[in-house]
């Protein structure tokens, strides 16, 4: 972990703590650290301009003198008649007179429109003037003064037909342009994303109450879960071991995956690893070495003598049991009397096939 | 009758640049409405601009062309005041015509 994200922990750490003791904290908890804001700075940070038209600068522009203001600054981007969708989607299209009658744009409800304009969406002219005033144009934004954002509004609302083209906007008059935009009843508040309190507790929204309202759906409900579908075993570890990946907090927890191979091995070993563990058990592994002799022949040589051989396989099986000599020189092989006959049996056969480990 | 077509004329240095917006369905005819029937072809056929009474730009359009078009042209000469008229006809017939003085 870096310092940075060393800091960020310890940040997160102490902003939990500060948020359990923030009514209690106000400016004291940091003694001697800043001051309070000056009202000139208050004043250069709060430009918004609100749909009730709070902090709405007083100016004036018309219509030709946003003409002008739109070939010099916008037009390279937004097109000369703000129609252009070549870097942003278009300011004005898609509404009509009958939008700026009912105030709902039509073309939005019906999907008749091939794109939605700023101008379709934006139910308040105020939104328009802060955003042009705040970040417009897009390499000097607040590089316009008051009058010039009048003007180049008055030139978008004539591009969509919401004043003539002799309007001149102003502080006095932009709440009459409020009542012609076309799409002003478009706005819902009556969904959960809004803050504060209900409408009916004075607030805007609806209290964050969710917009799902899984009504339908909340009878006949299945009583048992039936798996239906799930990921082949090739496909399991496709994204690594999901239980390693999720939080040991929470309700969620990650399946095991890992690889499926290893998966199988520890659920059921193969026949040949368990011959080989019994082989460990019963002690042939002190004298025999799968590919090497220790004091009788390694299981590879035992396979070299005895390979096509048909009667290969009986006679190993009582050569075990009884043990012998001679054939591989002078140490004996004891006999194998506490060893069952099925377990020989599946011991020389494992030999046979060449005494895999897996 | 349609929409009347923005137009915007610019003098300089002896050029004169004309942008137009016009405002048209431009409907191919090879789309097909929710009900499965195809919506019949409405689109600009023939664009004439003329400055003052002569003509500097005739144009046909087809079915390729965008919903509301927009054309941007240049021609030689043109001073401020001058008259610059634009118009189309479409294949069912209609027309539109609208004229700029040029600034």
């Amino acid at each position: 972990m870096s310092r940075f994200s060393k800091t960020l922990m310890a940040l997160f750490v102490g902003g939990a703590t500060m948020a359990a003791l923030a009514p209690a904290m106000a400016f004291d908890r940091y003694q001697g650290i800043g001051r309070p804001a000056t009202a000139s700075e208050v004043k250069a940070w709060d430009i918004d301009v609100r749909p009730d038209f709070v902090g709405l600068p007083k100016g004036r522009g018309t219509v030709d003198q946003g003409v002008e203001l739109w070939e010099t600054h916008c037009a390279s981007c937004h097109g000369a008649f703000g129609e252009s969708n070549e870097v942003f989607t278009p300011i004005v299209g898609g509404t009509t007179q009958d939008d700026i009658k009912t105030g709902r744009v039509k073309a939005l409800v019906t999907g008749d429109a091939p794109q939605r304009s700023t101008l379709m969406k934006v139910p308040t002219v105020s939104t328009l003037f802060d955003y042009i005033q705040r970040a417009m144009p897009w390499t000097a934004p607040k590089s316009l003064k008051p009058d010039e954002v009048y003007a180049i509004l008055a030139y978008i609302l004539n591009l969509a037909d919401v004043v003539p083209a002799d309007f001149e906007l102003s502080d006095e008059n932009i709440r009459e342009v409020q009542e012609r935009m076309p799409n002003r009843n478009g706005m819902t508040t009556d969904h959960g994303m809004w803050p504060g309190a209900g409408a009916a507790k004075g607030g805007i929204g609806n209290g964050g109450k969710p917009d799902v309202k899984n009504v339908a759906c909340m009878k006949d409900c299945k009583k048992e879960v039936q798996i239906v579908s799930a990921l082949p075993d090739y496909a399991q570890d496709a994204h690594g071991n999901l239980a390693e990946q999720n939080r040991p907090v929470g309700q969620t927890r990650g399946k095991q995956t890992g690889t499926p191979a290893e998966q199988k091995g520890d659920a059921a070993p193969s026949a040949a690893a368990a011959t080989l563990a019994l082989a460990n058990e019963k002690g042939c592994m002190a004298c025999h070495g799968v590919s090497n002799k220790i004091v009788g022949p390694g299981y590879n040589e035992i396979l070299a003598k005895y390979k096509g051989q048909t009667d290969a396989e009986a006679k190993l099986i009582a050569k075990v049991k009884a043990g012998g000599q001679g054939v591989w020189g002078a140490v004996p092989m004891p006999p194998q009397g506490h060893v069952k006959d099925e377990e020989i049996k599946q011991l020389v056969q494992w030999i046979l096939e060449g005494a895999k480990a897996q | 009758m349609a929409n009347p077509m923005r137009i915007r004329a610019a003098a300089k240095d002896g050029v004169t640049e004309v942008r137009v917006l016009m405002s048209h369905v431009m409907e191919t005819g090879q789309r097909k409405d929710s009900s499965g029937a195809v919506i019949p072809a409405h689109f600009i056929t023939e664009l004439t601009a003329k400055h003052n009474d002569k003509v500097v730009l005739s144009a046909q359009f087809g079915p390729s062309v965008s919903t509301n078009p927009y054309l941007a042209f240049k021609f030689n000469g043109g001073a401020k005041g001058d008259k610059v008229v634009v118009s189309w006809v479409d294949n069912k017939g209609d027309s539109r015509t609208d004229e700029v003085q040029v600034a």
